[in-house]
């Protein structure tokens, strides 16, 4: 392969990293570096850019073991496995300081590909169930239960501090041998140029197969829009389907926002509907015919008939309080952050109004992309 | 023709704000609550707009102790709305605001159970409600 134009002419260099594997690394990088961002740090609602951040990487994946099949040389997964044979050796010399030069993936980095893929690969995976399981979106709602779901989260947590890890060692390993070499190794995958010592003969390259690559890709978008059509086609599981009810709607909705069945377990539904002449200091007292109607509902559609996040994590009831949503330790915990002001201010203006910030309260759901939270009321502005 | 169509337009306005404002139902209810009042006081002469803006306006004792009065929720104003304590609006409680209050016997029944207990710690008696009634409806 020619230098490319524009290209500064080198005596004796290789062209390594093809641009395909060059844009798959920096893409990945890029999508990483999103979705640590977004898990981390960004505010829940950004949970619709994780996703898509999840699901670029999954089809950068895809590509990239498409293109070790057939792409050129170094991009090949065969490459990888024949240089990772040499690790051993490779450490021996590292820890001599006089480690012999490699094109391509030296055996340690060989083997972090490795590493990084199967890491990233079982993040994926886990971050499907968790979406599945906890959110109810996404392919794997219907096949995956709450429990299961949030198994894969502790998975999925713990999994993304050993990819911390490994990327500081990549990052580490990158500075290490290229002080070691005396080689450009960033501007390497940047470029995809990287020099060989003069008594390095170049090798023989083979390149790469484009045409089953697009075949090979082709299949495959074909055959997971086909598995994931059918998967979303399922219902969601721990999702029934609840009919409006006027009473409920009227009656609880004339004082607050009429709570969704699901937020507490039937025992709480059944001793708010008793105790209705002392609701929360308020006497809220209904004919018996209308009250047991709304009771009825309460306790057909409690949290028990229920497998979403908000169902399974506001059963565990606050000890003392077990009639008050906003008690309960998870939804504490959650709103942590949201402060006085902003639970006081005028689009709210109580902790109970789940739907001034839930959009899709009514449906029980909370997804985290449905948080809107008004923006808060502005101090100061009359003198 | 022409030099009368004004007093036509205007006596059509106060006909069908008259019959706005004198709601059958509403008229029944008070005649009820009436009924009740005579027959615990023989001496009863009718509800009064005034007793009725005294009572909404004044704070008790003996209720729920962040509901002194029925302006804590409904506001000062009737003919605005109000807050629940949750923060959900209430709608104005003057009738010619909201024309359709106090025609429904059951809404009615509830809410004077529920807020008379919520302000004053006991029920309201038929004379009360019947002010009530006649003030907010002269609002």
């Amino acid at each position: 392969m020619q230098p490319l134009a524009g290209e500064p002419l080198r005596m004796h260099a290789v062209y390594v990293w093809d641009l395909a594997t060059r844009l798959f690394h920096w893409l990945l990088v890029a999508m990483v570096a999103v979705a640590l961002f977004t898990g981390f740090v960004a505010p829940e609602w950004w949970m619709g850019v994780h996703l898509a951040a999840g699901y670029a990487i999954v089809l950068l994946l895809v590509f990239r073991l498409v293109w070790g099949v057939f792409g050129p040389e170094y991009a090949r997964i065969a490459s990888l496995v024949r240089a990772s044979r040499w690790l051993r050796e490779y450490l021996r010399d590292l820890l001599l300081l006089r480690p012999p030069h490699y094109i391509g993936h030296n055996p340690a980095g060989a083997v972090m590909i490795f590493a990084l893929f199967s890491v990233l690969t079982a993040l994926v995976v886990t971050g499907l169930m968790v979406q599945g399981g906890e959110e109810k979106q996404g392919p794997l709602a219907g096949v995956i239960g709450y429990a299961t779901g949030n198994g894969a989260k502790e998975v999925h947590e713990i999994l993304v501090f050993v990819l911390l890890a490994m990327v500081t060692g990549h990052i580490a390993g990158v500075i290490v041998e290229g002080w070691l070499q005396q080689a450009p190794l960033i501007r390497g995958m940047i470029t995809g140029w990287m020099p060989l010592p003069t008594d390095v003969p170049a090798p023989r390259l083979r390149r790469a197969r484009p045409r089953p690559a697009a075949i090979s890709l082709a299949v495959f978008a074909g055959v997971a829009a086909l598995v994931l059509g059918l998967l979303s086609r399922l219902p969601p599981l721990g999702i029934p389907t609840m009919p409006a009810n006027q009473a409920m709607q009227d009656e609880c909705g004339a004082c607050h926002w009429a709570y969704h069945p699901s937020l507490l377990p039937r025992d709480s539904w059944a001793a708010i509907m008793a105790g209705l002449s002392d609701h929360f200091g308020e006497d809220a007292s209904l004919p018996a015919a209308t009250a047991g109607e709304i009771a009825e509902f309460y306790q057909s559609y409690a949290a028990e008939a229920w497998d979403t996040e908000a169902a399974r994590r506001f059963s565990n009831l606050a000890p003392g309080e077990p009639l008050r949503i906003t008690a309960t330790p998870y939804w504490v915990a959650k709103h942590d952050e949201v402060g006085d002001a902003q639970f006081a201010s005028p689009a709210v203006k109580n902790k109970g109004n789940c739907i001034a910030c839930h959009r899709d309260a009514d449906s029980g759901r909370f997804d985290d992309q449905a948080i809107d939270i008004p923006p808060p009321p502005k101090t100061g502005a009359n003198p | 023709m022409t030099r009368l169509a004004p007093f036509l337009v205007g006596a059509a306005t106060l006909l069908i704000a008259g019959l706005a404002a004198a709601d059958p139902a509403r008229d029944a209810i008070l005649a009820a609550f009436a009924d009740e009042a005579k027959a615990a006081d023989a001496a009863f002469a009718g509800f009064s707009a005034d007793r009725g803006k005294a009572f909404w306006t004044a704070t008790h004792s003996g209720g729920k102790p962040d509901t002194p009065s029925c302006t804590s929720c409904h506001g000062p104003d009737p003919t605005a709305g109000g807050q629940t304590r949750a923060g959900k609006p209430i709608d104005p409680m003057a009738v010619s605001k909201n024309p359709k209050r106090f025609t429904d016997p059951a809404e009615v029944a509830k809410w004077f159970t529920r807020n008379c207990n919520g302000v004053l710690g006991r029920e309201c008696t038929a004379v009360e409600k019947g002010d009530v009634i006649t003030y907010l409806s002269s609002q």
